[in-house]
């Protein structure tokens, strides 16, 4: 018997009716899945199960939509790479499928039509956000840049929230010569419900794209409430929440813009790269071997030596504090300066970051980043740590010799290093 | 009104809350007024259904185009609430009260239930959609000799409170929703108001039986969906007061009967039990799997555990009352739906008084009496009746003792007694006293007899009401009299 198709079951005591539903991965194998005319779902045990006939196949297709855009409209582009904000729910199965048609969004969220025409939507890949690498991040920046380059005024990605400011941030420096606004936007609440928070996400996206703002920007919720978004630079954002749908939030410094539904734009923090018409460069080259690796009471920094046994070319400490391992423990065993000096002998960079996110590094204030300092670890102002990982895969895979990454890792490149802190960034 | 002959049938929806935590969070079951601790504004968003289509009662609130403001109280609410977090678990106590009242109706429970989204845009519900469950099917309620039929129940989260309605804006308070509600829903079996006011509250009887039934104002609520010949299927919805069920009905047999063309919709009933328009009735294309909980089996041996320990139906515990009190079906019915009830099952053990004396103070004495704010406490209840057994004074007294107390709840029993004048006869000066009266009336005796005990008992009484026990002046009468 097929899912979707129209059923009748017989158990020794009754009968049902229904419409085959599919098995999820959460459930047993002992019981089938009938939707009732009533539209409930419920679970019949197999065993008990006397008689089944199909009444009819894949009892009725889900209407094509036939919305179209407005072509007098500013054009953007939508890069799709998976996630719950560009995917449908099949009402019948509870499958998940991803939007191919512009159109199909259109249907969902009339409210884009107002202010903008999608004129492409790319599908590089689909893949729930956990599951991307360095190889996903590429062909993401190909594909924005494509779309650039070819007449959108900006471009949307979509994401799923997991690991969108890893995208954010790399997409920050594989589009060189930036000079458009890119929007990476998620979902936290899923498209069938009332609440679905992608809607005012994706419009408030579609004027991010139009603003003035050169920048890779994440477009979500500013708090709980549907009134605004922030737009916030991709190299300084972390998602902080779990579920909520204003998770992402700004770290260090201010959203660039506040952004409301009907357009409204109100610039927080004018620092950022400004419109412009030069050509936006593709630069994808990333060194895989690269590692982010946090230090906690009691860690074993053998960890270092694993990592350069297997070649690994660059390692991201997320310390405490000022960005510390420890370095004068009672138990030798500890203390992380031996496994620093064999790494950096081998060639391979250290940098710290720090695993408060908030705050600047600093290796003079203690006697810990002192002797970091003295073992050959760079430390990185206030890079967030994910962004740090990104940033050191990128530069690796232009240089390998280390006074050059040191280099560029202190370049500010993408607004990832705040020369100064405004006390109202911390907990914004 | 000749009910058969207008074709009318009648069909019952309850929805009772119950006392437990919420029912996808453990926020507890609370309501909250005053400042809330946070005022959130949404808006929500049209959806299709299932079938590519948008539902037409969804589209019709969409299209109104309103924010909705959440009053938001950290006594009664959390992440859930604000839908800002997948639901946590079925709440096992909630699941398990329903399982036993699908029991309690001879209901077939599902092997395995699933929760469902039902969408839901008016905004009582922060994420769009309610979260609801079907536990059992084909149920039924034996009822003065009819059957009436119970196809399903089901187990669902209540709504966020209506607090104002503007045009364009829609303020709720999210207090109340995820409270757990039982939804027993009977076929259009019941052929008058009436009957679908008794059957209403049989149901609503057979779910307290559990002990775990929010008792209070809004904690019940009644939908009703009624047709007559020639017309269509009505909803009305939210009688929240039992007794208006019989009004609110022939009210809207009226209304059908007049109109040229009776169009199926949902009305909302008022509180003058009229009802007026509220939007179309919903079609099947709202429902999609919750796919953040997984499904749970409900096994043969669960049920059975269950079986074995169910509350008993509301008539047989009352049963069990009268045989065990000795106490009149009436009595025994009135007191199990009276709110003292866990008091008297209390008293009947720590004091020696006759159990009917307690149960009928509470049913009848208590109430003949002009009304207080005042609660006494088990306590007072308790001296009182120890104060009877010790013949402090006689039970006829109780009305005044009650009536003096309610007002000095504060006063020591004995002080007010006294006050009162109730101190106790003894047996030895009633008896001289009955053997007084019997001598002065010899001549009516002798003339009456037996019959002289009566008009006698009255001078008696003029004496000694309130401070001797009419029985035992019954008991030295008549064997005077002998």
């Amino acid at each position: 018997m097929k899912s979707g198709s129209k059923i009748k079951v017989k158990t020794a005591k009754r009968e049902y009716e229904g419409i085959l539903m599919p098995r999820s991965e959460l459930a047993d194998e002992a019981h089938i899945v009938l939707k009732l005319s009533s539209g409930y779902n419920i679970g019949i045990l197999k065993k008990d199960i006397v008689k089944t006939e199909t009444l009819s196949e894949k009892a009725g297709k889900p209407k094509p939509n036939t919305v179209k855009f407005d072509k007098s409209k500013p054009a953007i582009s939508l890069v799709s790479t998976g996630g719950t904000i560009t995917s449908k729910v099949d009402y019948k199965t509870g499958g998940v499928f991803p939007y191919t048609k512009p159109e199909e969004l259109l249907a969902d969220i009339p409210e884009l039509g107002k202010y903008v025409q999608v004129k492409a939507i790319k599908q590089p890949f689909s893949l729930l956000s956990e599951d991307m690498s360095s190889l996903e991040w590429a062909k993401i920046a190909k594909e924005v840049c494509s779309e650039l380059n070819s007449g959108a005024e900006g471009v949307i990605v979509t994401h799923g929230t997991d690991t969108l400011h890893y995208t954010a941030a790399a997409l920050s420096f594989m589009l060189q010569d930036l000079s458009k606004p890119v929007a990476v936007i998620g979902a936290q609440r899923s498209t069938d419900r009332g609440s679905f928070d992608g809607a005012l996400n994706l419009v408030c996206g579609a004027h991010y794209c139009l603003s003035d703002i050169a920048e890779v920007s994440i477009v979500m919720h500013g708090s709980t409430e549907d009134k605004h978004c922030i737009a916030n630079r991709g190299t300084k954002t972390r998602k902080m929440h779990s579920s909520r749908r204003d998770a992402f939030r700004p770290i260090n410094e201010l959203p660039l813009a506040q952004i409301f539904s009907d357009g409204n734009t109100v610039i927080l923090n004018p620092e950022h790269k400004k419109r412009s018409n030069s050509k936006v460069k593709l630069d994808d080259k990333f060194e895989e071997k690269v590692a982010l690796v946090y230090s906690y009471p009691g860690s074993d920094p053998k960890i270092l030596d694993t990592y350069v046994k297997n070649g690994y070319k660059g390692i991201i400490l997320a310390g405490t504090g000022f960005g510390h391992v420890s370095t004068q423990p009672i138990e030798k065993k500890f203390s992380w300066l031996p496994a620093i000096k064999n790494a950096v002998k081998s060639g391979v960079f250290i940098g710290a970051t720090t695993q408060t996110f908030y705050g600047t590094t600093d290796p003079y204030v203690y006697s810990a980043g002192r002797l970091m300092l003295d073992s050959g670890v760079v430390f990185l102002k206030d890079m967030l740590p994910e962004t740090a990982y990104i940033k050191l895969g990128w530069v690796l895979g232009h240089t390998k010799k280390l006074e050059e990454v040191e280099k560029l890792m202190l370049k500010n490149m993408a607004g990832e290093i705040s020369e100064r802190i405004d006390p109202k960034a911390f907990l914004y | 009104m000749d009910y058969k002959k207008l074709g009318l049938k009648i069909g019952l929806e309850i929805h009772q809350q119950l006392d437990t935590e919420k029912l996808f969070c453990n926020c507890p079951s609370n309501l909250s007024e005053g400042e809330p601790d946070s005022i959130i504004r949404r808006k929500l968003h049209a959806v299709a259904g299932e079938m590519g289509d948008i539902d037409p009662a969804a589209l019709q609130a969409y299209t109104k185009d309103r924010t909705y403001v959440y009053k938001f109280y950290r006594n009664s609410a959390c992440l859930l609430e604000l839908d800002e977090e997948p639901p946590r678990r079925l709440n096992p106590e909630a699941l398990e009260t329903v399982l036993k009242i699908a029991l309690m109706l001879d209901s077939k429970v599902m092997d395995e239930l699933h929760v469902m989204r039902k969408t839901v845009i008016d905004g009582s519900n922060t994420s769009g959609f309610q979260r609801t469950s079907l536990i059992a099917v084909d149920g039924s309620l034996q009822f003065n000799g009819l059957k009436i039929k119970i196809p399903t129940i089901c187990l669902e989260e209540d709504a966020a409170r209506i607090v104002q309605a503007k045009e364009k804006e829609v303020t709720y308070n999210l207090d109340r929703l995820g409270i757990p509600l039982i939804e027993i829903a009977t076929s259009p079996d019941i052929q008058s108001p009436e009957q679908a006011r008794d059957v209403a509250k049989a149901i609503g009887s057979i779910i307290r039986a559990t002990g775990k039934a929010k008792r209070g104002i809004g904690t019940i609520r009644q939908d009703l969906n009624i047709s007559i010949k020639g017309g269509a299927r009505v909803e009305l919805k939210g009688v929240q007061d039992l007794n208006s069920i019989p009004k609110v009905l022939e009210n809207e047999i009226k209304r059908q009967q007049s109109e040229k063309e009776v169009k199926e919709e949902t009305r909302k009933v008022l509180p003058d039990c009229t009802s007026k328009y509220m939007r179309p009735l919903p079609g099947a294309s709202r429902m999609y799997p919750e796919t953040d909980l997984p499904p749970i089996v409900i096994t043969a041996n669960k049920l059975s555990e269950l079986k074995k320990n169910l509350p008993k139906l509301p008539w047989e515990q009352i049963k069990d009352l009268e045989k065990k009190y000795s106490l009149s079906t009436e009595l025994a019915s009135t007191l199990y739906n009276s709110a003292y009830f866990e008091y008297f099952e209390k008293l009947v053990k720590d004091v020696r008084v006759e159990p009917k004396i307690i149960a009928s103070t509470f049913t009848s004495t208590l109430k003949s009496l002009p009304e207080s704010e005042i609660e006494l406490s088990y306590e007072h209840y308790r001296d009182l009746f120890k104060a009877l057994d010790s013949g402090k004074f006689s039970k006829e007294a109780i009305a005044q003792v009650l009536e003096s107390w309610l007002n000095q709840p504060d006063k020591k029993l004995d002080e007010l007694v006294k006050g009162l004048g109730l101190k106790g006869v003894s047996k030895g000066d009633l008896e001289k006293l009955i053997e007084k009266i019997v001598v002065d009336n010899k001549k009516l005796i002798e003339e009456r007899g037996e019959r002289a005990i009566q008009p006698l008992m009255g001078l008696v009484m003029k004496e000694v009401r309130g401070k001797a026990d009419g029985k035992l002046v019954m008991e030295i009468l008549r064997n005077k009299v002998k």
